[in-house]
């Protein structure tokens, strides 16, 4: 049955997309019809897969003895992610119904989307670390194509190519530390590689560990890596909320939970994992707070919440990540959708020519404030819950400084939250045109992840069951719901946090008193306007790959002969060196 | 000298033959031919090493892929070929430069 | 003895095969290459891979030559080459004795007992090779139809519709699409091209 439903998990949507494409661009009804169809029923798939979790191998392609299997594995981990994605996924073409109404070439739009779906559900099913590297590159390909959707568009092309490069540099880490494992074990099997860790020498482990967090934290958007993100804002809105905000930028989260076990070990390991998370909180923050456009802001807000979720792993609470990581994906696609409603309403993306938006668009208003309050981490809402979860375990496990750093952004993230919605939706209208509400499509998506993101924490007990019954390996030790709940409401912990989060929204209320402190060290603002310099950093790696490629064009003389001339003298040298070695 | 290390030189005869042609011709088909040639050496090699090693049907099942691969190159190849002599007038590869850099 | 002169006819089979001037003649040489590499293969012990090679590689791939060089015909191109002829021997000399060099003698390792069936190892351990097989065939199977449709260049195919607007007035007032002539006679044909556009 398992494998039936993770057969199905990953092959609809890839079914679809092929469907998308047979169909052609001249029947959109069809398309939109297909696309729907095809994501809602692998979401009903990936949702019945949790019925049949475990950690054992339910599914198994037999490639030979030289590449080992290829293998799924339905555990806790995987089938949570997968099923982010394939419902996340669900809505999101929902709402790409409206949102792309009488675009053009809406084949390659939902062919490159179910695409993905498929691909990050195998991701997380996969049982092999060949084939998660497969995946990994395929996510990575939609990702890329996604965002230069408007490829006549030079800003969303240099995205596009920018995301590649910078992620295909984590890629490159994943792959190194797969082809280590494979050398020294034997095997690509994953749980090979959980069991037998202690088999490696401790240098090559920590090859492994600091491979893997590089194509984590590529893949997540962490610092240093992180100015791919907001560059992507140039794709189709549905598409930043699947794939930047709910599934694709989790993948590395996920792989840092899926390997906690092996790594925890490595020396100096979970304390760059900690830092990497703190600071990718803290400056993604204070970038939100002073940016001007709304998707970018909302993805600075998402490298920030990311931040939170690698942090929490650092510190050794796998659950809690995870947790954030289920509530996020909610909450975030909701915002995205609703800044996508307003986008498709206004036309622009700058949040200076919005306000006073919320009487238009009533609906939108009230679905985006839910998203915003669970995003600031108010009570009840599911972003509440998973955020005091990591903050607790931060001030048990992990050092005083991070906790103190991981505080202080709570404040932030609750500043620049009220900041966003008031400047789109409250505040003096600065348009005189008429704007209309979301659709039915969008609102039916929209409704729906509200719902969830006020409900979904209740789930926890659950979850957290499905965690620790197939995940042999990490030891998780979760309390029952009641207790675990019970637990946060009381702990001091949360009370500090709450205090924070209402002096953030005090900071805003005030804000017209409070603008000396801008004034007197205008730095900060430009600093964190200019991406605290990391944007030039990756500039210069993008540009430098870019202009590299640019001068060796001229060694390309389109001659043939020339070409095998070149083939034929590599040879050469690389006989003399191996003759003279 | 035993067969296998006349096979061995037999190997390296069809490499040569294979890139000097490469190397000096200018029309697509004779380029296609070489290619055949060049392959043909890499498929004796890994049936010899496969030999020398004792595991003759790795050798093999390796080289059935060669020949599948060595068949499509000729294929698309000579159907590339073609065309391009419907469309340009000539075989010639030096009219093909319109990619230079 | 016979593997020598089996390897020296292969050897000057491709010789001629690449200096023939005609191209006809340059393929039928190949063929025999292709032929004399089976009778190696066999005696070297790779029984089915030589059957393989002499039906695929002396038989299909021949007449998939005599084909194309009928229908592109013999374009000579006697002209001066790219490379002088002897820095490329030079070059091809010095590659082909490194290497040489580097492998002979060849020794033999292994005990040929314990190995499995060609097909065990061809169908279980190289599973993977097998599917790639598969796509490649497949993807070739692609470029053949897109390749090989009748496709015209821009300025041909002006002309053409040109044409048939004057020649069919009535089914382009009808409005059937913006190709009138192809879409009644063959719709093929443009549902390739858009796939392949």
């Amino acid at each position: 049955m398992a494998d039936v439903l993770i057969i199905m998990t990953m092959g609809l949507p890839w079914l679809g997309a092929l469907a998308v494409w047979l169909t052609g661009d001249r029947r959109p009804q069809v398309q939109h019809r297909l696309a729907v169809g095809f994501a809602l029923a692998a979401a009903l798939a990936a949702l019945l897969l949790i019925g049949s979790t475990s950690s054992a191998v339910e599914l198994r392609i037999a490639v030979g003895g030289a590449f080992g299997d290829f293998t799924f594995v339905p555990d806790g981990l995987g089938v949570f992610l997968a099923a982010v994605a394939t419902v996340v996924g669900g809505l999101a073409v929902i709402f790409s119904v409206d949102y792309m109404h009488g675009e053009a070439q809406l084949g390659r739009y939902y062919t490159l989307v179910l695409l993905f779906i498929g691909a990050m559900a195998g991701l997380a099913l996969s049982g092999s670390l060949l084939l998660l590297f497969i995946f990994w590159e395929i996510t990575a390909l939609c990702s890329y194509a996604l965002i230069s959707f408007y490829n006549d568009d030079p800003k969303a092309v240099a995205g596009g190519i920018k995301a590649l490069i910078i992620t295909q540099v984590g890629g490159v880490g994943m792959l190194a530390g797969a082809l280590v494992a494979y050398v020294y074990l034997g095997d690509y099997q994953i749980s090979t590689l959980l069991s037998r860790h202690q088999e490696l020498p401790s240098g090559v482990l920590a090859v492994l560990a600091f491979g893997f967090l590089a194509a984590a934290a590529a893949k997540s958007a962490q610092v240093p890596f992180h100015t791919w993100l907001p560059g992507a804002m140039e794709a189709p809105t549905p598409v930043s909320a699947l794939i930047h905000a709910a599934t694709m930028v989790n993948a590395g989260v996920y792989l840092l939970a899926r390997f906690y076990p092996v790594f925890e070990g490595v020396s100096g390991w979970t304390t760059a994992v900690v830092v990497v998370g703190v600071v990718s909180a803290l400056l993604a923050a204070l970038m939100a707070l002073f940016a001007t456009d709304l998707k970018a802001a909302l993805a600075y807000s998402t490298i920030s919440q990311l931040g939170y979720m690698v942090y929490a792993v650092g510190v050794g609470a796998v659950f809690a990540s995870q947790f954030h990581l289920l509530s996020h994906a909610v909450f975030k696609a909701l915002l995205f959708l609703s800044a996508g409603a307003v986008i498709h309403a206004v036309g622009t993306r700058d949040m200076r020519q919005m306000g006073g938006l919320g009487r238009q668009m009533p609906f939108n208003r009230a679905v985006f404030i839910v998203g915003a309050l669970a995003l600031a981490g108010l009570p009840v809402l599911n972003g509440f819950w998973s955020k005091e979860l990591i903050l607790e375990h931060g001030l048990h496990d992990g050092p005083a400084w991070a906790y103190g750093g991981m505080l202080a952004g709570a404040g932030l993230t609750a500043l620049y939250t009220f900041r966003m919605v008031w400047l789109v939706f409250f505040g003096k209208s600065r348009r005189r045109d008429h704007v209309h509400d979301a659709g039915l499509m969008m609102r039916v998506a929209t409704g729906a992840l509200a719902v969830g993101t006020a409900t979904t924490w209740l789930l926890v007990g659950a979850f957290g069951d499905l965690l620790e019954d197939s995940l042999p390996f990490h030891s998780l030790h979760v309390e029952p719901a009641g207790a675990l709940l019970e637990e946060i409401v009381t702990a001091p912990a949360t009370l500090v946090a709450l205090l924070v989060v209402a002096l953030g929204l005090l900071a805003w209320w005030f804000r017209d008193r409070l603008a000396w402190i801008g004034e007197a060290v205008p730095q900060v603002g430009q600093a964190a306007a200019a991406d605290f310099g990391f944007n030039w950093l990756n500039r210069q790696i993008v540009d430098g790959t870019a202009r590299t490629a640019e001068a060796l064009r001229t060694t390309q003389t389109g001659y043939l002969n020339w070409n095998v001339l070149g083939i034929v003298a590599g040879f050469v040298v690389v006989l003399v060196v191996l003759a003279v070695g | 000298m035993s067969a296998l290390n006349w096979v061995t030189l037999g190997v390296l005869g069809l490499l040569g033959a294979g890139l000097y042609g490469l190397l000096i011709t200018r029309n697509l088909i004779k380029v296609v031919i070489a290619l055949q040639i060049l392959v043909k050496g890499a498929l004796l090699a890994l049936v010899a090493a496969g030999q020398a090693s004792g595991q003759i049907n790795l050798g093999q099942s390796l080289a059935v892929t060669v020949i599948v691969a060595d068949t499509v190159v000729a294929v698309v190849g000579l159907a590339l070929a073609v065309q391009v002599k419907r469309l340009v007038g000539t075989l010639d590869v030096k009219a093909l430069s319109n990619l230079r850099g | 003895m016979i593997d020598a002169v089996l390897v020296a006819g292969t050897v000057l089979c491709a010789v001629r095969a690449i200096r023939a001037t005609q191209l006809l003649s340059s393929a039928l040489w190949l063929a025999g290459v292709s032929a004399l590499v089976s009778i190696l293969l066999y005696r070297l012990g790779a029984h089915q891979i030589a059957v393989i090679e002499l039906s695929v590689g002396a038989g299909l791939v021949t007449v998939l030559f005599v084909f194309a060089i009928s229908i592109a015909g013999d374009d000579g191109l006697t002209e001066r080459e790219f490379l002088p002829n002897w820095l490329a021997l030079g070059l091809i000399a010095l590659f082909a004795g490194l290497l040489g060099w580097m492998i002979l003698p060849l020794e033999e390792t292994g005990v040929a007992a314990a190995e499995a069936t060609f097909e065990s190892v061809l169908w279980s351990d190289r599973a993977l090779d097998v599917l790639v097989q598969i796509v490649l065939i497949f993807s070739g199977v692609l470029c053949l139809v897109t390749l090989l449709k009748e496709r015209h260049t821009s300025a041909q195919r002006q002309a053409l519709a040109g044409k048939e607007e004057r020649e069919r007035p009535s089914a382009a007032a009808s409005g059937n699409g913006h190709r009138p002539g192809a879409a009644v006679v063959d719709p093929a044909p443009a549902e390739v091209e858009e796939i392949h556009a």
